[in-house]
């Protein structure tokens, strides 16, 4: 049976996980101070909400690449099984 | 009693590390829970585990909750502290640690349980993403709370 976490890109399933997990700890504390101090000019809570919304675009962008990936792994899927049948 | 006794920073202390440490015990119980249902499915269908790790992110997304109300008390204290200040941040922490926690449990039994029901029915992907959501969100209202009560700090500032 053809896995494609093994066997097509082993590696690529990993890369975007670590992908994502460094950009779930980096994105948020970086754009918590960056925009304290670039954009809303010391103001808490503001800067607060913008590192809130930058962890959920985080998690929204994975729940889409998983979605999209799982759409592709089950197109790459089927052409395999029909040459078995041949 | 002076408005600034000595005392009073443990309270701001209190409310930095409390906020951290709930909900990271919240992100760990729904990390763990729900890892244990990825690897039952990993068995059966590995090319879902990609989809199956949403339960996971989520509870990284709470962790990074109690680590951003952590970060916005801790900018806030200071050797000149009121034992108001110390009373707002120790209940903006434990606001925001407890709400973790909860939201971290639920994240977890869902994650669990609809994780390994991915395997038999895939069309329960859409149901568990949206109870994901919900769980999620008991986490930022205590975020949203702790936001609000630390802005009566920054009001009253001047005691001392």
């Amino acid at each position: 049976m053809l896995r494609n976490n093994e066997t097509e890109q082993p590696s690529g399933v990993l890369l975007k996980l670590m992908a994502f997990s460094v950009a779930l700890g980096v994105l948020p504390l970086s754009s918590y101070y960056g925009s304290l101090h670039y954009l809303w000019e010391g103001n808490t809570i503001y800067s607060a909400i913008t590192a809130v919304v930058a962890a959920n675009v985080v998690l929204v962008s994975y729940i889409i690449t998983a979605t999209l990936e799982e759409g592709k792994a089950s197109k790459a899927g089927s052409p395999s099984e029909t040459r078995k049948e041949r | 009693m002076s408005q600034c006794p000595p005392f009073a920073p443990f309270f701001g202390f209190a409310g930095v590390a409390s906020a951290m440490v709930f909900s990271t015990v919240g992100a760990a119980f729904g990390t763990s829970k729900s890892g244990i249902g990825i690897a039952g499915l990993g068995q059966f269908k590995p090319e879902l585990i990609m989809k199956s790790l949403i339960p996971v992110v989520m509870s990284g997304i709470i962790a990074v909750y109690g680590l951003v109300v952590s970060v916005l008390i801790a900018g806030s204290l200071s050797t000149k502290y009121s034992l108001f200040a110390g009373f707002v941040h120790l209940g903006a922490g434990l606001a925001c640690g407890f709400t973790g926690l909860a939201a971290g449990y639920a994240i977890g039994h869902v994650g669990d349980a609809c994780v390994r029901a991915y395997v038999h029915e895939s069309k329960i992907f859409v149901g568990m993403v949206l109870i994901l959501i919900f769980a999620e969100v008991l986490g930022l209202y205590g975020l949203i709370i702790a936001l609000i009560m630390n802005t009566k700090v920054a009001q009253a500032s001047e005691f001392c």
